[in-house]
């Protein structure tokens, strides 16, 4: 078994002074795929976000753990160019900011922490057009300011593309299943089962189990009201497609 | 003893020198008296808020400096832009223009040099008179009494000329050019500070003062590309006054980037006199430490048909005060006029302030307007977003003040000149962008 990539200890987290997490802990080793799903509101989105560092976001108590270094210690960048990535559920527009710059500041920050030189920019458009056929984003997206005008499959897509240039140790992607066609999810699929190596990791949240035809897990979680109710395999997400979240949410309340 | 008394002491004393009368002579006395009569603008006017004109106080003499010696021709030279392809060249050091750095073919211009004879085409008109004597045009009369070589040109035919200011000691210029029909320009004026040697030289430099009059006018058909570039950083108070008359289906793009002095006030008024008149505006100020700059546009839809499209955006970084007003006002018989309008301010410091002033007047009930003015600070969910790729804060703040700015430097060509803009507006800016960033 390989040494834990992330590990949560009873992550408690407050959001403008609500707690939101409640003691979760999570252990998840390179080459696995994780999935986090629950019901509206039960932390999931928190947990990428604060994992990521994003101001707002208050750790009352626990650790996390990346790589064997205290991740909470660290500003975002340094979390980003250690290799953890975030895939927004929203991701923002920004015009005026080219994506094609933006992907390789993003990628040079990586190599920079590698100690590896900045990338030649010959050498970076042939990565990234390797990277765009396989997430099937037009050329012209590159000269467009970073997701704008983009409709939402192409955002989603546009950051699977970030991932798969910044090729980070861990991913965590934020319900990168929403609002996406049957198309465009087995696209962002393959995005996804095109990272998985044996030292890199997977953490999807997801509201519903159908990315997880695409990119199956190795575990799933189900995350309700700040805490994991349950752990299984890729049956507990079958099981939640059918029985719905109702079940665990009573167990949940048995548990506060 | 006040700034105006002493300025027009200072005028009265010059004239009595030298006596002689002459056409030049008559309008600068009329630019005296209506400064009598009506004052410098103060801080009570609502337009006029965020300059602060008692800086004027420190101004050593308001005559303008001396012709310089030929000594310092060669720092002079060197710290001129590299030339502009295609482009005529004037410049003017202290006011004065400098033929031995000029570029011949500007200097065979068709020169009208009766300045009175297109003053008449433009000052007999109440509204014009208002705004230049009376109205927020009135700093302009400053050049009016003091500037040693006013110029007119009527340009014919198609033309770029480059007109460079280089401000050591006190500068004036008022200059006229009129567009005859069908004529294309591309203009470029540049307000710079002379090099260090010659603000030595000068025996000036603790107060340095540039102060510019503009007047275009516009016939039928008429086409100008203006890039203005105010980048006259280590120039205390720069003031300068434009105004543009423009006839049927006459054409004017500005692009104004405000990145110089101390204190700098830029005023302009555009009349959309002739029917399908379009003026389209991008502007862009940015200013840091305490510096102040200070943008007025007025648009005057006249005429129906008439199009105006104006975008601001403007950065306040540390203790800077950055403010754009810009009023449209559409009058009764301009049907069919359409109004577009932007104006975004980045306020980037706990003591910085941003200021955006849009006014709409309508007086008619055909005509299409959208407009649109917010203020604020850097948004957490873009910056948020930048860090989680990795990038460091001071470069995502850089590149997202770069991104506000864009929209106002890239219709700016030849890309060298907007090179030069984007350097101009990025030296005031707290966090310099990745070379990469400029076109």
């Amino acid at each position: 078994m390989s040494a834990p990539l992330l590990k949560i200890a009873d992550l408690r987290v407050s959001v403008a002074g609500t707690p939101v997490l409640h003691g979760v802990s999570l252990t998840v080793r390179a080459g696995e795929v994780h999935a986090i799903m629950g019901p509206n509101g039960s932390g999931k989105s928190t947990l990428a976000h604060v994992l990521a560092g994003r101001p707002g976001y208050v750790v009352t108590g626990g650790s996390a753990q990346f790589d064997g270094v205290d991740l909470l210690a660290l500003a975002p960048e340094e979390r980003a160019r250690a290799g953890l990535f975030l895939g927004f559920q929203y991701p923002v527009e920004i015009p005026g900011v080219n994506n094609a710059y933006l992907l390789k500041a993003a990628l040079n920050a990586r190599r920079r922490y590698r100690g590896e030189p900045d990338i030649d920019a010959f050498d970076f458009l042939n990565v990234v057009r390797v990277k765009m056929r396989t997430m099937q984003i037009d050329d012209a997206l590159l000269a467009r300011g970073v997701n704008e005008g983009f409709s939402g499959g192409e955002k989603k897509r546009n950051e699977i593309l970030q991932m798969l240039v910044m090729e980070p140790r861990l991913a965590l992607l934020d319900e990168t299943d929403s609002g996406l066609d049957i198309d465009a999810l087995k696209i962002v699929g393959r995005g996804i089962n095109s990272l998985r190596s044996p030292d890199r990791a997977v953490l999807l949240v997801t509201h519903y189990q159908r990315l997880l035809d695409h990119v199956v897990p190795d575990q799933v979680h189900v995350l309700v009201r700040g805490r994991i109710v349950r752990s299984g395999d890729r049956e507990l997400a079958l099981e939640l497609e059918r029985r719905g979240y109702d079940w665990l949410l009573e167990s949940a309340a048995a548990v506060a | 003893m006040s700034a105006l008394e002493r300025m027009l002491g200072e005028f009265a004393a010059q004239r009595a020198d030298s006596a002689r009368a002459s056409v030049l002579t008559a309008a600068r006395l009329s630019a005296a008296e209506a400064l009598r009569t009506h004052a410098l603008p103060g801080r009570r006017e609502e337009n006029w808020r965020y300059t602060d004109l008692r800086l004027l106080e420190r101004v050593p003499t308001f005559l303008p400096a001396a012709a310089m010696a030929a000594d310092g021709a060669i720092a002079l030279t060197n710290a001129l832009p590299a030339v502009l392809p295609g482009f005529a060249r004037l410049v003017f050091i202290d006011g004065r223009l400098r033929p031995e750095l000029s570029l011949p073919d500007a200097l065979h211009l068709e020169t009208l040099r009766n300045h009175a004879a297109l003053a008449v085409a433009t000052h007999t008109d109440p509204k014009s008179i208002c705004f230049e004597t009376s109205g927020d045009g009135r700093l302009g009369l400053l050049a009016g009494m003091f500037a040693p070589e006013p110029l007119s040109l009527r340009i014919t035919g198609t033309m770029a000329l480059e007109i460079i200011s280089m401000v050591a000691s006190a500068a004036y210029s008022d200059i006229e050019l009129q567009l005859a029909a069908h004529a294309k320009l591309t203009l470029v004026e540049r307000h710079l500070a002379a090099p260090a040697p010659v603000v030595a030289e000068a025996a000036s430099g603790t107060t340095a003062l540039g102060c510019a009059r503009l007047r275009l006018i516009l016939d039928a058909d008429a086409q100008l590309v203006h890039t203005r570039l105010q980048q006259a950083d280590a120039v205390a108070l720069c003031y300068d006054t434009v105004t543009a008359s423009l006839a049927e289906r006459a054409s004017y793009q500005l692009r104004h980037i405000a990145a110089g002095g101390g204190s700098a006030r830029s005023t302009t008024q555009i009349r959309l006199r002739g029917r399908a008149a379009t003026v389209r505006i991008r502007a862009a100020a940015t200013a840091h430490a305490a510096q102040v700059a200070d943008l007025s546009f007025t648009v005057l839809h006249e005429a129906p048909d008439t199009r105006s499209d104006q975008l601001f955006r403007g950065i306040a970084s540390d203790q800077a005060r950055v403010a754009c007003s810009a009023d449209v006002q559409v009058d009764p018989g301009a049907a069919g006029a359409r109004v577009k309008q932007s104006l975004r301010g980045l306020i980037d410091g706990k003591g910085a302030e941003v200021d955006l002033r849009p006014r709409l007047t309508i007086n008619t009930d055909d005509i299409q307007a959208t407009h649109g003015a917010t203020t604020g600070r850097l948004d957490d969910d873009l910056l948020f977003y930048l860090l989680s790729r990795g990038l460091s804060a001071a470069e995502a703040r850089s590149l997202l003040k770069w991104a506000f700015l864009g929209e106002a430097f890239s219709a700016i060509e030849p890309a060298a000149l907007r090179r030069d803009a984007e350097l101009a507006a990025a030296g005031r800016l707290s966090d310099s962008p990745a070379a990469e960033l400029l076109q």
